[in-house]
């Protein structure tokens, strides 16, 4: 298991969304669950990686600083469980909980 | 009617928010209280949110029920200290305020990860199941994807007033792979899945009046089959034990010697195998001349 | 230590009255006296599995005790080793005849009829749980295999090393095998040593056994299982609101 944690500077999160919190995919193999909720200063995303796989926290990093580049996701915590999902997964599930964060369950 | 995704491809919270009644689900002990398993964490092994099951109350129909579904992803949906106790309180909770409680089961059993807490967790939820029943409060096992129930979640599955399954579904204690290991290929082959479903499979379960209803792969029809039962319990009594007990033995004299599940499909009066074989629940249901 | 045969185990528990009590095919049923107390007796001897007839055999004598004998105690005697892992079992519905089994003894429950656990030998997975843990009140004795399975089957299951289990189960008990950590988690009452007292404690414990569930209040108090009770507890306090 390798875990970090880090904040990347994002725009604020639109002031009312449809719930304080979502969650998208499950823990299983290959596949990861992002948990995301309101929390924190309005200006940081602040994210919690655990990961099973080991030695890809640069490539962590890279995808969370750009999803907070491209989404207004500031006053968020992103909490992540990875089971070895692939780079472009993790791209989906974060973007999948934006969507039922600000939009409600689809 | 238009046809949904197929169920049992659904996740947990799919499956849920496809039962009940829209935006009704409330869920209890939600992921952002952060219970995890601590055996998991030890082992490093990846935790989830909710520990493989979600747990809360909804409507359905207009009428308020407790529900669980279990995670078949995580772990295989299997039972730890956490996911249990979870499971105990939410039928705990069922008995306390007489509202009925179903369970989607998704799981191989015991969580061996976590020892025998898991075991105990199991028992003490069937406990809690037949509290729900002594108030005839309607406890349902959902049974719809290819994990099934097994081991302690398949004898889990038998304490509840009813049993919805669709083909997908399996019931059963020890798992194909298991008893291949035990017995060998020839006598179980667990890659044959036509034998293992006609083993363990809704089809046969209902046949042998073990499932009460055999659906779609659909949660409208599931929907259905619940709403079906929500008003109904089934009785534990000297009456109702006795009957069984002459039902169960009566089953074993007639095909304990069977190897052949076609042969139990025959003697339960399916006339056509194949044209069984290739139906779907709804229409095995009707060509079966199930004996009550 | 030694192994006791089925007949002489039946003898310290049950006295002479033992010889009321039928052992076949691994199997045990029959009626006998704990002290001045009738008790029915079913049970599992010689680490025997359980499968399709042999659920139906105990639910026969179960039946039998609700219909002859009103509120008489059920005295439940585990040593099996699992349920039979069998394909035919398993298509005639074993799950179906376990859980017909439960219900039986939720009748009896029902009915006034103590049910008491005494775990002998092995008390291992679905053997257990289709009678033995469905008990008022759950004692082993000290030589008896109880949980889940044995640290190296989980091994091999999990394919995490023995050595990193052992460790574990230092700290968590319930990855442990055997009666003191089952106890530990609140699975049994109390362990007992089966000597000329052991009588005296079966009688004590259908006497003071009530129908209440305890076992995860006994897991948290005794640091086996820390969590159960509190997580139950939460679900309740919320749903509540």
């Amino acid at each position: 298991m390798e875990k970090f944690t880090k904040a990347f500077p994002s725009k604020p999160l639109k002031a009312r969304t449809a719930k304080p919190w979502a969650l998208a995919g499950v823990v299983g193999s290959g596949n990861l669950e992002v948990l995301l909720e309101r929390a924190g200063a309005s200006g940081t995303m602040e994210c919690h990686v655990e990961t099973s796989i080991p030695g890809y926290k640069s490539s962590w990093l890279a995808a969370l600083a750009d999803f907070a580049t491209h989404y207004p996701a500031g006053g968020t915590k992103v909490t992540i469980h990875d089971q070895g999902a692939p780079p472009v997964l993790v791209n989906l599930r974060l973007r999948q909980a934006y969507d039922h964060l600000t939009g409600g369950d689809k | 009617m238009t046809r949904g995704p197929l169920f049992h491809e659904q996740t947990a919270r799919q499956r849920i928010a496809a039962l009940v009644d829209p935006g009704s689900f409330d869920e209890l002990l939600p992921p952002p209280e952060r219970i995890t398993s601590p055996y998991l964490a030890q082992l490093g092994i990846p935790v989830s949110f909710d520990d493989g099951v979600v747990i809360g109350h909804a409507k359905i129909g207009g009428r308020k029920v407790y529900l669980a579904a279990q995670v078949g992803q995580f772990v295989g949906g299997a039972v730890g200290e956490i996911h249990g106790a979870k499971l105990t309180g939410l039928f705990k909770a069922a008995a306390r305020d007489r509202t009925p409680c179903i369970v989607i089961v998704e799981s191989g059993g015991v969580r061996l990860h976590e020892g025998s807490a898991g075991e105990i967790a199991i028992a003490e939820t069937m406990r809690a199941i037949f509290e729900c029943r002594a108030k005839k409060v309607p406890t349902i096992a959902v049974i719809c994807s290819d994990i099934g129930a097994y081991g302690g979640m398949g004898i889990l599955s038998t304490c509840c007033d009813f049993r919805v399954m669709t083909e997908h579904g399996r019931l059963g204690i020890s798992g194909p792979i298991v008893i291949e290991k035990w017995m060998g290929k020839k006598a179980y082959d667990s890659s044959n899945r036509a034998l293992v479903w006609k083993t363990s499979g809704g089809k046969t379960k209902y046949l042998l009046g073990d499932a009460d209803s055999l659906v779609l792969d659909d949660a409208g029809a599931i929907r259905e089959a619940i709403s079906k039962l929500l008003g109904k319990s089934s009785a534990v009594s000297l009456k109702a034990v006795k009957a069984r007990q002459a039902e169960l033995a009566k089953r074993l004299k007639r095909f304990g010697q069977t190897e052949d599940a076609d042969a139990v499909w025959k003697g339960m009066g399916v006339r056509d195998i194949e044209a069984a074989s290739l139906a779907s629940g709804p229409e095995f249901a009707a060509m079966a001349k199930r004996e009550k | 230590m030694k192994k006791l045969s089925s007949r002489a185990l039946l003898s310290q528990l049950f006295g002479t009255s033992a010889k009321g009590i039928a052992v076949e095919k691994s199997l045990v049923t029959g009626y006998a006296s704990v002290g001045a107390t009738r008790v029915c007796v079913i049970g599992t001897c010689n680490g025997t599995y359980v499968d399709n007839a042999a659920a139906l055999h105990l639910a026969a004598q179960v039946i039998d005790c609700i219909e002859h004998h009103p509120k008489m105690p059920i005295v439940m005697l585990v040593d099996s080793a699992g349920q039979e892992p069998n394909r035919v079992a398993e298509m005639l519905g074993l799950a179906s005849y376990f859980g017909h089994l439960l219900n039986c003894l939720e009748l009896a429950r029902r009915n006034g009829h103590k049910l008491i656990t005494v775990a002998t030998g092995q008390a291992v997975g679905g053997a257990f749980i289709c009678y033995g843990m469905f008990g008022d009140r759950i004692y082993a004795l000290d030589s008896a295999r109880v949980g889940l399975m044995p640290v190296e089957a989980m091994s091999a299951v999990t394919k995490i090393p023995v050595p990193v289990l052992r460790k574990l189960s230092k700290t968590m008990p319930s990855l442990e095998f055997g009666a003191h950590p089952f106890a530990l988690l609140g699975g049994v009452e109390a362990v007992w040593t089966l000597d000329d007292g052991v009588a005296a404690k079966l009688e004590k414990a259908i006497a003071t056994a009530s129908t209440e569930d305890n076992r995860a209040e006994l897991g948290k108090k005794r640091g086996g299982r820390k969590l159960a009770l509190d997580i139950r507890k939460k679900v309740l306090t919320e749903s509540a609101r």
